[in-house]
């Protein structure tokens, strides 16, 4: 399984990863992941609040990922 | 506090202050809306004598209430037809709700075409013809109120497309650093100020103390309540300041609800070379600021200070809503050209939405090809040159379609749509709809629901709920453009009762009132229904409450959504 995982906001991995051109995470595995566990993995300098899965807004995070996922994370933030 | 009326059809425009009377109790956009839905015609021709523009702090403007600088600026407007009601930020609030005007009210029309400058102290009030500020750009013309006047004044302007009376033209305000950056762009009022022949009010509240609450020990607990909810709270605490609105747009982008090439797709490929992460690296880099207060008692400071290449001063940091209206939605993705044309923007006083979205309009007929940044800054360029062309696109993108035959045109009652797709995000769509502003993100801001899961989470792709969400939204927002606070508090008071709390217990320490949460939202609905009645007596009806059909038609990429709203629920908007 190949997943993109996009970090914005000011959040890092603590960990060291492959990387796509554009500098996004490139998460692989053979085991499963859930999208929790995908981000207890990631090791992140702050608690993601967004999480957006292939473009949808999650409201719980134990849906499993699938090679080709994308998943973007963000911290609270707002605008206008 | 007195309300300052200059009329205009005089032959010496004719001053007159007098108390507040029956206005009593309201503020910002709550006195403005009042004053134009008593008295002016709504069936006048917006720049005719008969209109009147507006300007009045809000109800804790002048005080020493953090946030509370936000001015209003309301009339008929010259690009809906509806009222209007559009605030900006900058120093003019505060500074002239200390010289003690709740209001500052232009009537009439001049004869000729003098233009006048209205200088104000607490002294009294002069009106000054001063034919020599004919058609100057903003920035030139604030360096020569300074001159005239001294460092310490605050400006309220506008630029050559308010003289020309266009109907994209807006009022700029002065902000910190005295330059006129913040603007009430929406909605034509610089053309309403135009037409009454005034190209600036200078304010000086030199030998002016803060306004005092009735309670002041109440008052400076409320507030400093206020203050800790908004510095504890995760958005305006810190994402706001870190990165300014335009943090926005990466995740409304990943959404897929950035609309690009004029509202064709959901997301653009070079979103991430205009973001306000990329933004903010820049200003640190180059010795701009990335956390920066439009006016004085400002906590969140979601603003900033944007420089060149060369590290020279080149505008304030521009809004999610400028970068996007004039970088994705027209396929261009150079941060420093889109900070360059927010500067031709404010220079010669439009606003950032109107033009961004009429630039798209003029590539969707061909004028220039999308992605072509030096093309964009040209057709700004001719509306500081008053060509025939720049007249047009000053007059915004639904008269630009208009003129170049182009039917996908991203309006509603004539003003164009900000940065949210309503086919991706369904709420923002049904404020879009049924604001009595016309297509207003910040009317009924559904998006800190529908995506930034602010106060709670509402499916952005379902159309259930989105009616009663815009719904408390609208009747909100209404009560806080009242009081002069800026709208960004709304984050912080979503999540946090005992801010919202606080936010209450300032006004009422201030005047010695006992309002409850109920009265607020009776509060925000009085000032609705001041704006609804205005736009029916002018000829509004419900089918004016529907977003363009396209957006019910074409399917928007990623995730091939329409609107779905239904007109009849659209129509329970003001059914309360
Ligand atoms: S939060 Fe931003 S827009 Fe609001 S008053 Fe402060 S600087 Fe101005």
């Amino acid at each position: 399984m190949r997943v993109i995982v996009k970090l914005f906001g000011g959040l890092n991995s603590g960990k060291d990863f492959k990387r796509t051109e554009e500098g996004d995470i490139i998460f692989e595995s053979v085991e499963s992941y859930s999208v929790g566990q995908l981000i207890d993995a990631l090791s992140l300098n702050k608690k993601p609040f967004i999480v957006i899965h292939n473009g949808i807004i999650l409201t719980h995070l134990d849906i499993k990922l699938k090679d080709g996922d994308e998943i973007s994370l963000f911290p609270p933030i707002a605008g206008g | 506090m007195k309300i300052l009326r200059v009329n205009m059809s005089e032959d010496t425009p004719m001053v007159k202050v007098e108390e507040i009377g029956s206005y009593e109790g309201l503020g910002g956009r709550g006195l403005t809306s009042a004053i134009v839905s008593k008295e002016v015609d709504p069936l006048c021709h917006p720049l005719s004598a008969d209109n009147k523009l507006v300007i009045a702090p809000g109800l804790l403007g002048g005080t020493a209430a953090a946030m509370s600088g936000r001015l209003s600026v309301g009339c008929k407007s010259p690009l809906t037809g509806t009222i209007k009601e559009a605030n900006a930020g900058g120093q003019a609030g505060q500074v002239m709700a200390r010289l003690g005007y709740a209001a500052i009210v232009l009537e009439g029309k001049p004869k000729g075409d003098d233009i006048y400058k209205i200088c104000i102290n607490k002294d009294g009030v002069k009106v000054i013809k001063d034919n020599s500020l004919k058609m100057l750009p903003n920035y030139e013309l604030v360096e020569r109120m300074k001159g005239e006047f001294g460092e310490k004044i605050a400006c309220i302007s506008i630029g050559p497309a308010g003289e020309m009376k266009l109907a994209g033209a807006s009022v700029a305000v002065t902000d910190m650093e005295l330059r006129p950056t913040r603007h009430a762009g929406r909605g034509g009022v610089g053309a309403v100020m135009g037409s009454k022949g005034i190209k600036v009010i200078v304010l000086d509240d030199t030998g002016t103390t803060p306004r005092q609450p009735k309670d002041p020990e109440a008052f400076k607990e409320a507030n400093k309540k206020f203050v800790m909810g908004l510095q504890k709270h995760p958005v305006t605490g810190q994402g706001l300041p870190a990165y300014g609105t335009n943090v926005l747009t990466n995740i409304i982008n990943e959404v897929g609800a950035y609309p690009t090439y004029n509202f064709k797709e959901g997301r653009f490929a070079g979103a991430r070379k205009i973001s306000g992460e990329v933004q903010a690296e820049l200003e640190k880099q180059r010795g701009g600021n990335p956390t920066h207060g439009c006016h004085r008692g400002c906590v969140i400071r979601c603003s900033g200070i944007y420089h060149d290449k060369d590290g020279h001063y080149l505008t304030k940091q521009p809004e999610y809503e400028t970068v996007w209206a004039l970088g994705g939605n027209c396929g261009i993705d150079d941060i420093d050209k889109i900070a360059y044309m927010d500067f031709l923007c404010d220079n010669f006083g439009v606003d950032t939405i109107e033009m961004g979205v009429t630039i798209g309009v003029a590539m969707e007929a061909g004028l220039i090809k999308w992605g072509d940044a030096d093309g964009a800054i040209e057709l700004l360029n001719e509306i500081g040159k008053g060509s025939y062309l720049g007249r047009i696109i000053g007059n915004g993108a639904a008269y630009t379609g208009r003129a170049f035959g182009v039917d996908r045109v991203p309006v509603v009652k004539g003003q164009a749509l900000p940065a949210y797709d309503p086919r991706a995000v369904q709420g923002i769509g049904v404020t879009y709809a049924t604001s009595t502003m016309g297509a207003d993100h910040t009317a009924g801001y559904s998006i800190a629901l529908n995506v930034l899961k602010t106060g709670g989470f509402v499916d952005p792709l379902k159309p259930e709920g989105q009616v009663d969400l815009s719904r408390n939204l609208q009747i909100a927002t209404a009560f806080i453009d009242s009081t002069g606070m800026c709208i960004f508090i709304a984050f912080a008071l979503l999540d946090q009762p005992e801010t919202n709390s606080a936010l209450v217990e300032m006004l009422n320490s201030f005047y010695g009132w006992n309002m409850t949460d109920k009265d607020v939202v009776e509060y925000g609905k009085k000032v609705l229904k001041f704006e609804r009645d205005f736009n029916l007596k002018a000829g509004f009806t419900k089918e004016h409450d529907r977003l363009p059909k396209f957006f019910y038609r074409e399917p928007i990429p990623p995730h091939n959504t329409v609107f779905m709203v239904k007109d009849e629920e659209l129509d329970q908007l003001f059914n309360w």
